[in-house]
């Protein structure tokens, strides 16, 4: 493969998104979004957004939530003993229920949105 | 004073766990993974193994229980479960005082500390890769490496343990009333042909064979079933276990005597496992289609730690052993960050099949001149991998985004959603 350069070993890669995107390679995971119901989090149709497994959820997350066999980016919103799922589609929360069936995946932490 | 203790970690249902972390309508239903060109059953969840699902069951067999019996069937994804499994090992590694991987789905960890400490230790590892990466596991802790496979065993066969069990802690009694009701031939390292032998001898349970003579053991069989004589007593004599060889593929991973830290010793140790790899597969007439390839610093490490790890599509079914090391190091060159000290690494080759598939006209390829061509080429592909990246290129269709249809039968098959951008999870917003 021709002559290494000598100052290989020595380069550092500059910025690597790698360290700014992801806190942990073993619990984050990549999703790509359609629709706009979330705009006012800043994500839009065909952002892919990074999400962390490992961290919990709290009142405000934006979490990638199963509901009733749906994937969905929500934002989780807690008042009380209730807990709903907000996104721009309303500005009331849809409460979560006892017959409901809800999988919390993981919690966005960054959206790479394409702004050109 | 501090004690070390062996404890066998290993995801259930490994396949089928990888697939239902993403896709949640197969959760809570018979699920079944089938082998390479969707053969036959290599994984079922518990609700498959409840339908009277077996192991290497031809798929045709089963084909109807889609209808009557919600079955689900995928084929075998080994981008995801590679991908998956290099994940729940890192996280394993964060924990163990030493780590060896002995298949895709299974380590071996030293836990220190005492049993209390253990046992929550333990729980801790089950709840975080539950958390983390999504899939479930049980955890079995004892003193040697075949009784931590045997508390693993009685983890998996008894929820209330809550998937985590410590064998001293047991009480004496359930402990000698369940090996004096398990078979010999489910411990570890006890085969089919061993175990018909011992039932012979009136060694027909685990107790048995813990009870018997180690001498008249090893004079009858091997030194080999002698020392799970002596582990069964607690005295640990086996030493770092190679990786079990499964169907699914040929792994060679290993801990460093010395780290490595340059991109010279690290080209050295990838050109070893790979062509060690590769001859595995040969010796197993077996051909690949996915290289992957692994390395990582010590938990322990000051400062920042590295765990590079990458899937390499192969350009059809090969076991060249030039072409596996070239591109293992390619793929690692791209990788690693230089001066990190580098304390394990391995080289994983899988979607194997037994033949080396039709010939494909490659993209580079000029005629018959096979073996040359193949170097020229592979240096090429090395040289712009290590510029662009290790996903700029491959070789023939292979590298483009577009898998190559004629590598083997998937039609079952979920979406990488880990290692292809194209294959991204959707999400409704």
């Amino acid at each position: 493969m021709g002559f290494p350069s000598p100052a290989r070993d020595y380069f550092d890669g500059g910025l690597d998104l790698n360290r700014l995107l992801v806190k942990d390679r073993v619990s984050t995971f990549i999703m790509r979004v359609s629709g706009n119901a979330m705009r006012s989090a800043g994500i839009h149709d065909g952002d892919e957004v990074i999400v962390d497994r490992s961290l919990s959820v709290r009142d405000g997350s934006v979490v990638i939530v199963n509901l009733n066999g749906q994937m969905l980016v929500r934002r989780w919103h807690i008042d009380g003993p209730k807990v709903g799922l907000l996104s721009d589609e309303s500005p009331l929360p849809v409460w979560l229920t006892e017959g409901d069936e809800v999988g919390v995946f993981g919690v966005i932490t960054r959206c790479l949105h394409y702004v050109r | 004073m501090s004690v070390d203790h062996v404890s066998l970690v290993d995801v259930n249902n490994f396949y089928v766990s990888c697939e239902r972390a993403f896709d949640y309508s197969l959760r809570n239903r018979p699920v079944v993974v089938l082998s390479n060109n969707d053969g036959c059953v290599v994984a079922r969840s518990q609700e498959a193994k409840d339908l009277g699902i077996a192991t290497g069951e031809p798929f045709f067999k089963i084909q109807r229980l889609m209808d009557s019996h919600n079955l689900a069937v995928r084929s075998s994804n080994y981008e995801l479960y590679g991908d998956m499994s290099a994940r729940v090992m890192e996280l394993l590694g964060r924990y163990g005082t030493w780590h060896e991987v002995y298949s895709i789905d299974e380590s071996f960890i030293g836990l220190e500390g005492n049993l209390e400490q253990v046992r929550s230790t333990a729980a801790q590892i089950r709840k975080a890769i539950d958390k983390s990466i999504g899939v479930p596991v049980c955890v079995g802790v004892s003193s040697t490496k075949t009784l931590a496979k045997l508390a693993n065993h009685i983890a998996k066969h008894n929820p209330g343990l809550g998937g985590v069990c410590v064998q001293q802690l047991m009480d004496r009694s359930v402990l000698d009333n369940i090996l004096s009701r398990v078979p010999v031939t489910d411990v570890w390292g006890v085969g089919r042909k061993s175990g018909a032998k011992l039932t012979s001898m009136g060694i027909e349970t685990i107790a048995d064979l813990r009870d018997a003579d180690p001498l008249l053991i090893r004079k009858k069989f091997s030194v080999v079933l002698q020392r799970t004589v002596f582990e069964l007593n607690g005295q640990r004599c086996i030493g770092p276990v190679e990786e079990r060889a499964d169907r699914g593929q040929v792994m060679f991973t290993r801990s460093f005597s010395t780290p490595v830290r340059t991109y010279e010793a690290m080209e050295e140790v990838m050109s070893i496992y790979a062509q060690k790899a590769a001859s595995r597969l040969a010796s197993e007439g077996r051909y690949a289609t996915l290289l992957t390839v692994t390395a990582g610093t010590s938990r322990f490490a000051q400062g920042e730690a590295s765990f590079p790890s990458a899937q390499v599509r192969l350009p059809r079914p090969t076991r060249d052993p030039i072409l596996l090391s070239k591109l293992a190091i390619a793929a690692m060159r791209d990788l690693m960050q230089p001066g990190m000290d580098y304390v394990r690494g391995g080289v994983i080759l899988s979607g194997l099949s037994d033949s080396p598939g039709e010939k494909q006209l490659d993209l580079f390829e000029l005629g018959d001149g096979q073996e040359e061509e193949q170097k020229n080429v592979s240096s090429v592909v090395q040289d712009i991998s290590a510029r662009f990246g290790a996903k700029s290129i491959g070789l023939g269709p292979a590298g483009m985004a577009q898998s190559p249809q004629w590598t083997m039968k998937r039609e079952h098959i979920s979406q990488r959603y880990t290692t292809e951008w194209d294959e991204l999870l959707e999400v409704r917003a």
